[in-house]
């Protein structure tokens, strides 16, 4: 079985750099909006999983997430939803609408592997 | 158990000799082993079982913490790394702005924040970046400028030195000094940190740290580079027209 494909869909150059640190042994997608997210999704039909940021322009995270549970092609993807919104609400909302964790920032590196870690499990990490 | 050696040891030659007394010496090793192996009770070995289990769970716990420790570390490090490059990676200056707001933002956790930079000689620092700040501020902040008030915000202004809340008459979670070459040349003031968040941590400490240190001069080297572009295009565009003419 190939290495597990992660997108990335955050606005934040940032921490897209920093998943490219944390992340190492996955390849990975890069998307800096919520529109150019649902683009790479289509473009790569071979993604396991999406780390999502909630606050974006053009299309927000949540907006992301219910076009993809809307589409039959992406719908059993998981999903990461990551955001500084620290509610209980706006997580209740986010795992009801499909996602599968929810990561407040700031996360610590270690938190957000484990998650990757569970949600890819049974795939082997590229080398 | 006794061992008995024969008489006759003493009459074999000496390598022969030489066997036959450590064979005498193995056996009665052997014997003091057995001897000691009687004396104790089959419980006492299942302590000794036990009281190793214990040692070895603490040595693995010990592992754990240690490895629990090392990863700890090694994210603060990606952290700050990340930061540093971020900061470094542009020379324009509105990204560079950027960057320090994400990493106010997506690394410390501040909900609202301004960047504040002296305005030439006029007292007044003007707000290059906020956010947040329609909420926060108290009328600190007036027309996109600071012109003091807070006294923990002034004190930075004046003296350089990193301010972390509470701090007496003030209700800013911490101020950052940002200098060039020692010379103080605005500050980031954190006014709130997001909710999840309750306090800063020990490292971010670290982090507000390397924003004092890298973040001004990031921005001053990117406005320095963006202005001696701009004139150089003006330069050359007027060379052009002096070649037309």
């Amino acid at each position: 079985m190939p290495p597990r494909k992660v997108l990335i869909v955050d606005d934040s150059k940032l921490l897209h750099r920093m998943f490219e640190m944390m992340l190492r042994q996955y390849p990975l997608v890069h998307a800096y909006d919520g529109r150019e997210g649902l683009v790479r999704l289509g473009e790569n039909s071979d993604i396991d999983l999406v780390l999502l940021d909630v606050n974006m322009p053009h299309m927000n995270g949540i907006e992301v997430l219910t076009a993809m549970k809307a589409d039959p092609r992406f719908a059993n993807i998981p999903v990461v939803l990551i955001t500084t919104e620290g509610s209980e609400e706006q997580t209740d909302r986010g795992l009801a609408l499909g996602a599968s964790a929810y990561v407040k920032k700031p996360f610590r590196n270690e938190e957000l592997l484990a998650v990757v870690q569970r949600l890819t499990a049974g795939a082997p990490a590229a080398t | 158990m006794t061992i008995r050696v024969p008489e006759e040891v003493k009459d074999q030659p000496p390598r022969r000799a030489d066997a036959l007394s450590e064979l005498q010496h193995t056996l009665a090793r052997a014997g003091e082993l057995l001897r000691s192996l009687e004396k104790s009770p089959g419980a006492s070995k299942d302590t000794q079982l036990q009281q190793r289990l214990v040692e070895l769970e603490d040595d693995r716990n010990q592992l754990s913490k240690q490895l629990s420790d090392y990863e700890a570390q090694t994210g603060r490090l990606m952290n700050l790394y990340v930061a540093t490059y971020q900061l470094h990676s542009t020379l324009d200056p509105g990204e560079v702005q950027s960057t320090i707001a994400e990493i106010a933002t997506n690394l410390i956790g501040a909900e609202q924040f301004a960047l504040l930079f002296w305005k030439g000689d006029s007292g007044e620092c003007e707000i290059a970046h906020a956010q947040g700040l329609e909420e926060a501020g108290s009328g600190l902040y007036e027309n996109g400028r600071y012109s003091g008030g807070d006294p923990a915000i002034d004190a930075t202004l004046s003296d350089g030195v990193l301010r972390i809340g509470p701090i007496d008459g003030s209700d800013v979670v911490a101020v950052v000094p940002l200098s060039v070459q020692g010379a103080v040349v605005g500050a980031l003031v954190i006014h709130k940190l997001f909710e999840h968040k309750a306090m800063l941590r020990a490292d971010d400490r670290d982090l507000l740290d390397l924003l004092a240190a890298h973040a001004a001069s990031a921005l001053f080297a990117a406005r320095v580079y963006s202005a001696t572009d701009r004139k150089l295009k003006t330069l050359e565009s007027l060379i052009q027209l002096v070649k037309r003419g």
